[in-house]
């Protein structure tokens, strides 16, 4: 399984990306990113989540999970991060800040 | 306060709410409250201080009862919204975590404390207040006093500061990249123009118009830079976010108006994507349209303007740009209407053949704006 994750926007509009490959990834944090896509319900989620407060200098995410059989993206302001997703999109911020 | 639905990425069409809630009706506000105002009442009498803080940054900040103030003053909140003329800081601190506005660390009128970051943000956002009450007699964000609020120590690691429609808010950095965003003061003005900017001409945060929005904060930020220091505008060196950076990191600053997409060239990083021309205009979905890409072009213009006038910034340009703003732009404008609102506000102060009028349609000429 693959994650990854674009982040643009914010004060200083920089883009901010990672991938994580289960495959490559050290057994335990391959488990717990797993865990992670599944606490979050990821591919159920809608392909965009609207925030109604668009609030100026905020972070926008792009998440992207894949797996053998699908693929599915999601777009949300960080406003509108729901609780359940938050985990997923912080662990792959530390993940892309590691490199 | 969100709502998950198909559609428009995190609400970038504009003001809009989905929540169908009678009270979102307005549209000059980025943020649309759905509590209904019987219950803030009920909460602004009966609560606990925080409540009572969270129920008057709800009233203060909704349409409906601007201008009311006896409202407010009827249930003892007053106290809260200072005086006219006055200035009324008060800093939070989230401890790392992500509730607003967190624990009351500093209001106005007391000493220092050991944390730097909230007597940056105390200082800084008094020197904002201070640079639009002296420079262009305007009593706070609303000109009506509105109350200075900011949150430091947001979440850990956090690379941002942003202005939520109530508040500033200030991430420490992650110590690699980022240090704390309070170190710069026009990262403070930056958030209080936003503010300044929703209540005037309520620039939409998308597009053309979200780069508009981008670049008046960091015009006023740099100006409110330049005139804590008494920087000509031949002196200043007109970066954005100097100081930010660790020393890790190749770059003097996030944006420079001067030379945009020039700021920094890191291996991490890549490099700074502002354009200085319309001819490399990005034209991508990324950030929101590319509000903080984009916003090089306006941000240049207003920097030739300021040179081709000379002397103190803020004194000429920046009263053009700040009447344009405060008077005369639409929600939806554009770079163009820009260009010509700002000729226009040029030629009414100095006259249409003045010298003024000349720099700044020679500085939207020069950046491709208008012919």
């Amino acid at each position: 399984m693959r994650a990854s994750l674009e982040r643009t926007g914010g004060f200083a509009g920089m883009r901010l990306t990672s991938t994580a490959d289960t495959d490559k990834l050290a057994p335990e944090e391959a488990k717990e990113l797993r865990q992670l896509v599944e606490a979050a319900d990821f591919f159920r989620l809608p392909p965009t989540i609207a925030s109604q407060a668009n609030q100026p200098d905020r972070f926008q995410y792009k998440l992207t999970v894949e797996d053998d059989q699908r693929t599915h993206t999601v777009m949300v302001g960080e406003a509108a991060i729901p609780p359940r997703v938050r985990p997923l999109a912080e662990w792959l911020t530390q993940y892309a800040r590691r490199r | 306060m969100s709502a998950i639905s198909q559609g428009a990425f995190d609400g970038g069409s504009g003001h809009s709410c989905n929540s169908g809630n009678p009270h979102c009706t307005h549209h000059r506000h980025a943020i649309c409250f759905i509590i209904p105002p019987i219950m803030l009442r009920n909460i602004a009498e009966k609560g606990d201080e925080e409540q009572r803080t969270l129920a008057f940054h709800t009233l203060a900040a909704s349409e409906r009862f601007r201008g009311q103030r006896e409202v407010l003053s009827a249930l003892g909140i007053v106290k809260s919204l200072g005086s006219p003329g006055e200035k009324l800081r008060t800093i939070y601190d989230a401890k790392r975590g992500t509730t607003l506005p967190g624990r009351l660390v500093r209001s106005e009128g007391k000493k220092a404390t050991k944390d730097q970051a909230v007597n940056e943000a105390y200082d800084g956002s008094g020197a904002t207040y201070d640079f639009y009450s002296e420079v262009y007699e305007r009593n706070s964000i609303d000109d009506r006093g509105f109350r200075l609020d900011s949150t430091v120590h947001y979440d850990r690691d956090y690379d941002n500061a942003f202005w939520n429609g109530t508040q500033m808010v200030y991430g420490d950095g992650d110590g690699q990249i980022f240090q704390r965003f309070t170190r710069s003061i026009d990262v403070i003005a930056h958030e209080l123009t936003h503010g300044v900017t929703e209540f005037e001409a309520g620039l939409e945060y998308q597009d053309q118009p979200g780069a508009l929005n981008e670049s008046f904060s960091d015009v006023f930020g740099s100006l409110v830079k330049q005139w804590v220091r008494k920087e000509t505008a031949e002196q200043a060196n007109w970066i954005i976010g100097e100081g930010l950076f660790t020393s890790r990191v190749k770059g003097i600053g996030i944006r420079s108006m001067k030379a945009p997409g020039t700021a920094y060239d890191d291996p991490l990083l890549g490099q700074d994507p502002q354009p200085a021309h319309m001819k490399d205009y990005y034209g991508g979905a990324e950030d929101n349209g590319g509000v903080h890409i984009n916003s090089g072009i306006p941000n240049r213009a207003f920097y030739l303007a300021a040179t081709a006038i000379g002397g103190y910034a803020w004194e000429k340009a920046g009263k053009i740009w700040y009447i344009a703003l405060r008077d005369r732009l639409r929600s939806t404008a554009q770079f163009v209407d820009a260009a010509k609102v700002t000729m226009a506000v040029a030629g009414d102060l100095f006259g249409l053949k003045s010298k003024e009028m000349k720099a700044v349609r020679g500085a939207w000429q020069k950046v491709g704006v208008i012919k």
